[in-house]
């Protein structure tokens, strides 16, 4: 049966029934025909804004997806590229500081080793020398222990300022390591947006069996924004500790 | 000044809690006890007699701002010194975290000389 031959037989009776009442002029019968018709149209009616209105939601979403979407490809990429580049130059600067006083230290110590082991070779002669007893033998000793005294007083200046070098070297050995910290807030930050990424994917996808997540990654105002990368971070921003030092002596601390 | 302090050093990289202890250390602190974020600091702090609060302030779970704001508002740690020891430094946060009552404000990257600073200003004021 055609399209139009359905409408004829679910409507042709009514149809009928209207231009009947119209024809005798039967007020009532007309209204209840023309009811009638109003009521079956009503379900398909309804139906059909319910589907425009879903398609409508369903392109919203979309939308709204979409321009996330776009803003995360134009704004945040770049910005994550930027910030994962600064952790690479964080984490080579805190490695060069690292075997850079790792460099300086090592000879410091060696000279020190070396030293030590010349006074004990002049202690060892020594002893050999002052093997005897007497007065010769006394004479001999002095004269032995003159180099080991010489030897001791070149040797306690320079190990007592080396093990001062190398336990400075080993503080800033120490700081350097604040590098993971400020590198792993960074990666962080990047691994918060490749997850939103994924999410607002994943809803595109999904949109086409009319599911829609809305995730968003809500954080309290109070979270905090991670360090500071340069041509990234935006607004008023301290570089050093003496900006903060000034500003808080502005707020009288 | 005593040197019996008893620290509590709140930061989620147990490294960056290593150096500051390391750090402490040196300065002649060696009652340094640590905690990775707010929410475990804070419960730390009511039932210990800490001395000092060290905190960072971006830390999953409860932040440093939220925990310098919760030892400000319990009558018995009130009065608690709390230095911020952070990344943050947008002006906006400084000010908020001075507002908050914060004691001393250092970034990171820092360096050992600020951290004995910025120590000896609060504990010198405190007395």
């Amino acid at each position: 049966m055609s399209n139009f031959s359905i409408l004829k037989s679910e409507y042709g009776t009514y149809v009928e029934a209207l231009s009947e009442a119209l024809a005798r002029g039967d007020e009532p019968g007309f209204f209840a025909a023309v009811d009638h018709i109003v009521h079956m149209r009503e379900p398909k009616m309804f139906a059909e804004i319910r589907r425009l209105t879903g398609d409508l939601q369903k392109a919203l979403d979309r939308f709204g997806i979409e321009s996330r979407l776009a803003d995360i490809a134009e704004h945040e990429i770049p910005n994550a590229r930027a910030r994962l580049t600064h952790v690479i130059n964080m984490t080579d600067e805190a490695a060069h500081r690292t075997l850079d006083l790792v460099e300086r230290s090592g000879p410091l110590a060696e000279r020190t080793a070396r030293e030590a082991g010349a006074l004990l070779d002049a202690l060892g002669a020594f002893r050999e020398r002052a093997a005897g007893s007497g007065f010769e033998g006394i004479a001999r000793s002095v004269e032995a222990f003159l180099p080991v005294v010489r030897a001791l007083e070149a040797f306690l200046p320079s190990a007592r300022s080396d093990s001062e070098q190398i336990r400075r070297n080993l503080a800033e050995v120490l700081l350097a390591q604040g590098y993971q910290d400020l590198t792993g807030q960074i990666i962080r930050s990047v691994i918060k947006l490749v997850e939103e990424l994924e999410n607002a994917l994943g809803n595109l996808t999904r949109l086409s069996g009319g599911l829609v997540e809305h995730t968003s990654l809500g954080e309290s105002p109070s979270a905090g924004h991670g360090p500071a990368v340069p041509g990234v971070t935006q607004g008023e921003v301290a570089s050093a500790q003496t900006d903060v030092d000034a500003l808080l002596s502005g707020l009288g601390m | 000044m005593s040197k019996d302090l008893k620290f509590l050093v709140v930061d989620d990289f147990s490294t960056m809690r290593r150096i500051i202890k390391n750090l402490l250390h040196d300065l002649g602190y060696s009652n340094v006890t640590e905690a990775d974020d707010g929410k475990t600091a804070l419960p730390m702090l009511q039932a210990g007699n800490f001395d000092f609060l060290i905190t960072d302030w971006n830390m999953p779970g409860m932040p440093g701002l939220d925990l310098l704001k919760a030892v400000r508002a319990d009558a018995k740690l009130a009065k608690m010194p709390v230095m911020m020891l952070t990344a943050e430094a947008k002006r906006e946060q400084i000010i908020e975290a001075a507002q908050a009552g914060v004691n001393g404000y250092v970034i990171k990257p820092f360096t050992a000389e600020t951290l004995k600073e910025k120590l000896d200003k609060i504990l010198g004021a405190g007395k």
